[in-house]
């Protein structure tokens, strides 16, 4: 069995500018929702969202915003890990659902500077770090962990002794304009597994981690350790998930990381607030946990960030570790009903808990059935 | 641990078969239509990208004796599915606000476009149409996607995540997409191959048609030639350029090493690139061609290049 040391964490979200903000604000129950700040409020029915506030003004979104925010995360990692902001020939691998694509609507659109070149990272990443071998994944809402299962399969294969695993997104107007026409009575704030929840709300962010073949004494915190990662798919649906494929994903990470159900003392749920992912999940870790379903905390970021999407899985991770540092874990708010599919479930209410977490479970799903479970162990 | 390929798909004007992309290409003038392939069942409210990507990855899924009458002959599961494509759903996502803005609302936008508006709607399809339920990867890296694609393929079967993959790259024409890369016309096709564990493909007898050996990413094409040659100092017995005859002054090249330029013959072909590349070395080695082959994607104003060397598969 190998495990992977996590030496460096960085992180942007609505709910703060860097990981310690951001797990502080979680624990203390801060949400980061707010009024559209990114798109003409007149033409939607909707008029909230977990919004990065960094726009010069209201209404005034402009270019490359995502790279801006990757960009960001990577370079809080590196610091964080005692490296130089210098990526040549370490792989830098991005999850995203949305990539640059808000910027190539305000190109096609409304007219602003933009190029081919620019809708992927590699660009802005070659321009800030020297990086020359980076890859941008776009595997929807699960984009950064199913980036994490192929950076510590380079670990593993020994193609390289460094690998940064990245999230980020933005909000596309397409995807909130998609989203409006669907939720006609569109929610308030995103409530997973509440049994009043009304869909999703979506989230800006971006995460980064740096893994390590062998930790290094003396450079870089020692957060914790990946496990291992399953990934697969539904092949199902285009967009429902299948609590089988979901199951069958979790058992895969368990069986990477070589533990048990009763092993687990922390899930980090993926919980997006839609009756259909929230339901499939709950099933999934009820048929996975079975008798030991009321073992582990669960618990989840996206009351308070939103659905960040693609950096959601590392973000979580990152909330994850630090919850293993301060043996604390944050709520999930709002959550006033549980729904009938988590009984049983341990889940964190209301207020952070106190709780030592040697080994928690990160989940993230994706459109089109795309699944990947990630299980960490505490840096002790 | 060497993975083999074991199958090819190509949905492109003016080609039938991976020897075709190594002589003098005549691209025809029609367009290639994907119900007259596969039929039309299935491809309602996919995008262009989508209903390419479904014909060729029925080619090469066949073709690697993987799919046929009675579906599919080993467990879906075992598949994995990569796909490269970096502008497959751009004419969904400026067409949605496009429209947005026209009506000042979102109520006349279709909810059939839900799906597209997320990248990785064509490596999903392709996995649902199928029953593909290894891991399932969408690559939209720049010029480089579709040998990455290749790479992470690799990458994924070495460490058992799959016994196989389908590595597909993609693209679609149009106006959005001709106006973002500033080409005349864009390549509006698709290239596959399957790519095998060698165990996976011997229990099956499947014959390789192609060895993947070594990738490489460097930041330039020079750099790359120099790296996928090595220490020995490997002179390729064929190699695949990523374009405008860069790399072609290499000293790694034989003053008579073949070159084979498949960049710009169907206009910007972008992810398709590397893919189509390597069924171009089955191609070579079809026609008793040596090893071994290089293929090269990224020129030095892009981000990074990437070479992937092909090798020669040993007799059967």
């Amino acid at each position: 069995m190998s495990r992977w040391p996590v030496t460096g964490v960085g992180a942007v979200a609505s709910v703060g500018d860097d990981p310690d903000e951001i797990f502080r604000n979680l624990c203390d129950g801060r949400s980061g929702i707010g009024t559209l700040r990114g798109f003409n409020r007149d033409w939607y029915n909707a008029d909230h969202l977990y919004e990065v506030d960094n726009r010069a003004s209201r209404g005034a979104d402009t270019v490359g915003r995502a790279s801006a925010l990757l960009a960001e995360a990577i370079g809080q990692a590196l610091r964080d890990a005692g490296l130089p902001e210098d990526l040549r020939g370490i792989p830098v691998l991005i999850g995203t659902g949305l990539r640059e694509l808000r910027s190539l609507e305000l190109w096609w659109r409304d007219g602003a500077d933009f190029d081919a070149a620019r809708m992927h990272f590699g660009t802005a990443l070659r321009e800030r770090f020297g990086a020359d071998d980076t890859h941008t994944i776009s595997n929807a809402c699960s984009a950064s962990l199913y980036a994490l299962a192929l950076g510590i399969d380079l670990l593993e294969c020994q193609e390289c002794d460094t690998v940064v695993v990245a999230g980020v997104d933005v909000i596309t107007e397409s995807m909130f304009g998609l989203s409006d026409r669907l939720q006609l009575d569109p929610p308030d704030r995103l409530r997973p597994f509440d049994r009043d929840r009304k869909g999703t709300v979506m989230g800006e962010g971006a995460s980064a981690v740096v893994l390590r073949r062998t930790p290094e004494p003396g450079q870089g915190a020692m957060y914790g350790w990946v496990r291992g990662v399953g990934v697969n798919c539904d092949a199902f649906h285009a967009t429902a998930p299948d609590p089988g494929g979901i199951a069958l994903a979790i058992r895969e990470a368990h069986t990477r990381a070589g533990v048990k159900p009763e092993d687990v003392d922390l899930v980090m749920v993926h919980g997006t607030g839609t009756p259909l992912n929230d339901a499939a999940e709950a099933t999934a870790l009820a048929d996975v946990y079975g008798q030991h379903i009321s073992g582990p905390l669960m618990s989840g970021v996206k009351s308070m960030t939103g659905h960040t999407s693609g950096a959601s899985g590392v973000l979580s991770l990152i909330v994850a570790l630090k919850a293993m540092r301060e043996q604390r874990v944050p709520p999930i708010t709002g959550l006033d009903h549980p729904a009938p599919e988590t009984d049983g479930f341990r889940l964190v209410r209301g207020e952070a808990v106190p709780a030592p977490v040697r080994l928690a479970q990160v989940d993230a799903f994706g459109f089109g059935g795309i699944n990947a479970v990630a299980v960490v162990e505490a840096a002790k | 641990m060497s993975t083999l390929v074991t199958g090819v798909g190509l949905a492109l004007p003016g080609v039938r078969s991976p020897e075709d992309l190594l002589g003098r290409i005549e691209v025809s003038g029609d367009a290639v239509d994907p119900a007259a392939r596969i039929g039309k069942k299935g491809l309602k409210y996919k995008d262009r990208a989508t209903q390419l990507a479904l014909c060729c990855a029925d080619e090469a899924l066949r073709d690697a004796g993987l799919f046929g009458a009675d579906g599919l002959s080993v467990d879906g599961e075992t598949i994995a599915v990569i796909v490269a494509s970096n502008y497959g759903n751009v004419d969904t996502v400026c067409s949605v606000v496009e429209t947005i803005a026209a009506d000042g609302a979102a109520s006349g936008i279709s909810p059939m476009d839900t799906p597209n508006a997320s990248s990785n709607v064509i490596a999903s399809t392709l996995a649902i149409k199928y029953g593909l339920r290894g891991p399932n990867l969408m690559i939209c890296n720049g010029a480089t996607s579709g040998l990455d694609a290749v790479r992470w393929a690799n990458s994924l079967i070495a460490a058992h995540r799959a016994d196989r993959a389908l590595v597909l790259g993609v693209e679609p024409d149009n106006e959005i997409v001709r106006r973002l890369t500033g080409a005349d016309h864009v390549i509006d096709g698709a290239a596959a191959i399957v790519l095998e564990h060698p165990a996976a493909a011997a229990e099956r007898g499947a014959p390789g048609r192609a060895v993947v050996g070594a990738s490489v990413r460097t930041a330039g094409v020079r750099d790359c030639l120099e790296r996928l040659s090595g220490p020995e100092r490997t002179v390729p017995a064929a190699w695949f350029g990523p374009g405008a005859d860069e790399g072609l002054d290499s000293a790694v090249l034989g003053p008579g090493t073949p070159h084979h330029e498949l960049a710009g013959v169907w206009g910007e072909e972008s992810a398709v690139l590397g893919v189509l590349q390597c069924a171009g070395a089955v191609g070579w080695f079809a026609g008793g061609g040596a090893g071994p082959v290089f293929a090269l994607a990224g020129r030095d104003h892009d981000d990074a290049t990437a070479g992937l060397a092909l090798l020669r598969p040993e007799p059967v």
